[in-house]
């Protein structure tokens, strides 16, 4: 099976998707929910712009937070290391990465086949990929809708969760060994 | 300092290859040694992952400075996010491309030989505004997804009523928090999308343990990034851990709520 075209055909049309056809989706929604119902159109439309005034704040400080990881962290260069290290070391190496990776996933996918191929342990993408779900500079936003104390309970427990996926997954994948992806 | 050039040939007399990520070589000069070394571009040939492998390459090889032809904005975004600057419109060949930039560069390497009295590198102004322009546009490519979710939840919150809702989410925390589960696992976007849908659906009454395993799943569980997963990193790996992170959404949701309820925050 052709990777490149796959990959095209997966990762970054789901990515347009996304990021294109959804938005123009909804503007379609609303223009027809103006036509047909404008009494729910308007008070939709000001509930929205509330909620986006609500997150005008943590946006500013999220902005602050990408600056500084941009600016102090390197997650390309940590992800490098991935495929090097082993163990314990490994293991951190990869949250770390994880947490401090920015982009759409499927532009992740060719750098984890990279380092895989290059001999990074199984649980270590695994880690790296789990710990996506933990964004620093996400923070502010999370704060204002769940509260601090929610934040560094799930946060924690999130990190702790995927060494256990890591770990769980590299003895399922080592009961007979893993095929190639291709 | 060294530079990075994608090259058509293994010579100084190569032309300066148009493509970066599909590039024969890519030409790593020292600038302040003079070495110069020709490195085969594992990306040649190739066309997705191509530019992926151009920035590993040049990561690895320590450039400050990639000069090439075209690169892509995504690429570009990548250089700047590994801290490497980007220079592209480039012709002629690359011993050409070489004299070129060290033409332009004496100013800012006196100014680095200066700084051994201990001042602050003149390029570091450079990188903070690199690195604002990096993040300004990190920001910008959530807002378009996370403007239509929010409109969206507009529109849930006029039509849907809190009834409604409660005839999906009952509050047995068992179903809740498989049914949050399973809502999250369909796609995966920015967390942040996960946060705005999870923090109004609290307000509508949907219990805490539902909306946290929601927030859970939409990140680690991706049914429609499933088969781009499985391509690139094996079908029993992705299956294996979609699941996995799956059931950990669930449980670590329950966990989270216990604990906040041992604390006495959430009643």
């Amino acid at each position: 099976m052709n990777w490149k075209n796959e990959q095209k055909q997966s990762g970054m049309r789901q990515y347009l998707k996304v990021s294109i056809f959804f938005p123009i989706l909804v503007l379609v929604l609303y223009s027809i929910l103006f036509l047909v119902m404008p009494d729910k159109a308007w008070p939709a439309l000001k509930n929205s712009v509330s909620i986006l005034q609500s997150l005008l704040i943590p946006l500013c400080l999220v902005f602050g937070l990408i600056f500084l990881i941009n600016l102090f962290l390197n997650p390309a260069k940590v992800a490098k290391y991935l495929g090097r290290t082993s163990g314990l070391k490994g293991a951190v190496l990869s949250a770390i990465a994880g947490v401090i990776s920015v982009g759409p996933i499927y532009a992740w996918y060719p750098l984890l086949k990279d380092i895989k191929e290059k001999g990074a342990a199984d649980s270590s993408i695994a880690i790296f990929l789990n710990n996506r779900a933990v964004k620093p500079f996400l923070l502010p936003i999370m704060i204002a809708y769940f509260g601090l104390l929610f934040v560094i309970v799930l946060t924690v427990l999130m990190i702790v969760a995927s060494f256990a996926i890591g770990y769980v997954l590299s003895i399922f994948m080592g009961i007979d060994k893993p095929k190639c992806a291709d | 300092m060294k530079i990075a050039i994608s090259s058509a040939g293994s010579t100084l007399s190569s032309n300066v290859a148009r493509q970066l990520g599909t590039a024969e070589y890519m030409m790593i000069i020292d600038l302040d040694t003079g070495d110069v070394e020709a490195v085969s571009n594992p990306g040649k040939g190739q066309q997705r992952g191509a530019g992926i492998q151009a920035v590993m390459l040049a990561i690895s090889n320590g450039a400050d400075t990639v000069l090439t032809g075209y690169c892509n904005p995504a690429i570009s975004r990548q250089f700047e996010t590994g801290g490497i600057e980007i220079v592209t419109g480039i012709s002629g060949t690359v011993a050409e491309t070489i004299q070129n930039f060290k033409d332009i560069l004496p100013k800012e390497t006196d100014a680095n030989l200066d700084r051994s009295a201990g001042e602050a590198p003149k390029t570091d102004k450079k990188k903070y505004i690199n690195a604002a322009r990096s993040a300004l546009r990190q920001l910008i490519n959530i807002l378009p997804v996370m403007f239509s979710i929010v409109l969206l939840i507009g529109l849930f919150n006029t039509l849907i009523s809190k009834k409604i809702l409660a005839g999906i989410f009952s509050g047995n925390p068992l179903i809740d928090n498989f049914l949050g589960a399973c809502f999250g696992s369909i796609f995966t976007t920015n967390p942040i999308n996960s946060y705005i849908i999870g923090g109004e659906l609290l307000k509508h009454g949907v219990s805490l343990v539902a909306v946290t395993s929601f927030v859970i799943a939409w990140v680690t569980v991706g049914l429609i990034q499933l088969p781009a997963e499985m391509t690139a990193l094996g079908r029993r790996f992705a299956v294996l851990r979609n699941f996995l992170s799956f059931l950990s959404a669930i449980i670590v949701a329950f966990l989270t709520v216990s604990v906040l309820n041992l604390t006495g925050i959430v009643s």
